[in-house]
């Protein structure tokens, strides 16, 4: 089943093109890594698959739908930088995200945050970088949506923390729904991929099965993409 | 989901703007403290009591800026900065994030005039209270309860003769004035702040240049349409030797007036700015 479908989508700032006319279709039940270097179209396209950008032609639809309140219904979105309002206790956050979102799993939430020994009633600008990130990542797992979209989650965090972040997301999303992964930290997440989508200067440059890469190039997805943006 | 959004931003603005008009009760209750004590009756002690007043005006003057300027910077902050991802990617119509904002800082703005309104009168009360002991306690209550008051010396006069109205009537035109003026000012900042975000670029500029051009637009067009029609009232009262009935002719003439442009404005920048929140948000 289609998830997201994007016909000739382009994003322009000015005269300034962000995205050039991408076609793609997103199926269910998928592991997709957006990969690509700084500034090249990824952060822009996730924006608006979420709705916080509007197209400047094209089309986007989300489960056939346009992107509107239904979508935004079946989408958990973790943004590349804490969005959170810093004055929140934690615990507050999990309420925020309990009366919103119906599909929204307290109680998986707080298993996390004991896990990883996060006291709820701590204010969350009280909290370190990574733990805020961490905080984040929990409330956007804890949900049954039909679509993760994932911004440099392992971004900023050390090796134990990514480990924690992926695992986090393997173990809890489900297998009928789809992750979109942006991320230029390719090597750490390969392994969890289903497909790729490649994009420079934004522009569609590959969108393949993570196995049918490998074994048609005979390289790790992170070598190929070292070979496609040399600078 | 109007419901939840309202329980959640009335949370956390009542965080900030509790304590700031927890200020003003403070401050009343010392003001109504000091005016009950003999400190102020000497001569030399007027220099004091000119400090407290302007001390209290501008307390007053703060918290109430406070008020505003928070309500609109929780709007900016909370819609169009890094919290505005999660806010707009809530599944909720843009129309009522809007509502929910509007409805929760235009409360807020009422409790804060309010609170005002009930200082200055617990300290005219006190105050009054404090003459009384002086004069004839009757004067004051024909004063407020209508009769004029007039003696060989001096001509004193009725609240309805000096206001336009009486009392009651004169308190609930002071309400509703508020009550428009209050809702005319946080949604002048909404619009601005809308406005701003169709520029590219320097957006909160943007904002604060729309605030300061819809104000003036604003105080002139208000000034025009409320003088013009009452021109003539006003010109005859001013040729009249007495200064009471210039303000009764000015209350009882610009009270409506005002209250009425405050309800027109109170539309057509609601109407701005339902048509702007329902365009869709670009955030940067």
């Amino acid at each position: 089943m289609t998830l997201i479908e994007c016909k000739a989508l382009t994003k322009k700032y000015g005269n300034y093109h962000a995205l050039s006319n991408i076609d793609l279709q997103i199926e269910s039940g998928h592991i997709i890594g957006l990969l690509g270097p700084n500034g090249s179209g990824k952060t822009t396209l996730l924006k608006l698959i979420t709705g916080l950008l509007q197209p400047s032609s094209g089309t986007l639809t989300i489960n056939g739908e346009p992107v509107g309140v239904n979508s935004k219904r079946s989408i958990s979105y973790l943004p590349d930088h804490t969005y959170l309002d810093r004055n929140m206790r934690v615990r507050d956050a999990m309420d925020f995200f309990e009366d919103f979102y119906q599909d929204f799993d307290s109680m998986r939430a707080y298993d996390m945050l004991a896990q990883l020994a996060i006291n709820p009633n701590h204010k969350l600008k009280t909290l370190s970088k990574g733990t805020q990130e961490k905080v984040q990542l929990i409330l956007v797992m804890s949900r049954r949506a039909n679509l993760y979209i994932l911004d440099e989650p392992i971004a900023g965090v050390d090796p134990a923390a990514r480990d924690f972040i992926l695992n986090t997301i393997l173990s809890n999303y489900d297998e009928n729904a789809s992750i979109l992964i942006s991320t230029h930290l390719i090597s750490d997440i390969e392994n969890i991929l289903d497909e790729v989508i490649f994009i420079q200067d934004g522009n569609l440059r590959t969108h393949a099965s993570v196995d049918d890469l490998r074994q048609k190039e005979h390289k790790s997805i992170d070598t190929i993409f070292r070979e496609v943006f040399k600078c | 989901m109007l419901r939840k959004l309202l329980k959640h931003e009335w949370k956390s603005v009542s965080k900030v703007l509790l304590p700031v008009n927890l200020g003003i009760i403070l401050i009343t209750v010392i003001g109504c403290i000091v005016l009950n004590t003999n400190i102020f009756a000497t001569k030399e002690s007027f220099p004091i009591a000119l400090f407290m007043l302007i001390f209290y005006l501008l307390s007053l003057m703060t918290f109430a800026s406070i008020t505003l300027i928070f309500v609109y910077v929780r709007f900016y902050k909370n819609l169009f900065t890094t919290e505005g991802y999660l806010m707009h990617t809530l599944p909720v119509a843009p129309i009522q994030l809007f509502h929910s904002k509007l409805i929760v800082g235009f409360s807020w703005s009422i409790f804060n005039c309010l609170l005002t309104l009930f200082s200055t009168a617990a300290l005219g009360f006190s105050a009054i209270v404090r003459v009384a002991k002086d004069e004839n306690i009757d004067n004051v209550y024909r004063f407020f309860l209508g009769d004029s008051i007039s003696n060989n010396h001096n001509q004193t006069f009725s609240f309805a003769e000096m206001f336009g109205y009486p009392p009651a009537t004169f308190v609930i035109l002071l309400l509703l004035l508020l009550l428009t003026g209050c809702l005319v000012s946080i949604l002048m900042g909404y619009l601005s702040i809308l406005l701003g975000q169709l520029m590219e670029k320097f957006k909160l500029a943007a904002s604060i240049g729309f605030y300061i051009v819809i104000y003036l637009i604003m105080q002139m067009v208000t000034s025009v349409a409320i003088l013009l029609p009452n021109s003539n009232l006003l010109l005859s009262a001013m040729d009249n030797d007495s200064s009471i009935y210039f303000s009764n002719v000015f209350y009882k003439n610009l009270f409506p007036a005002s209250i009425i442009s405050q309800l027109i404005l109170c539309i057509i920048f609601y109407l701005a700015a339902y048509f702007l929140i329902r365009r869709n948000v670009n955030l940067d």
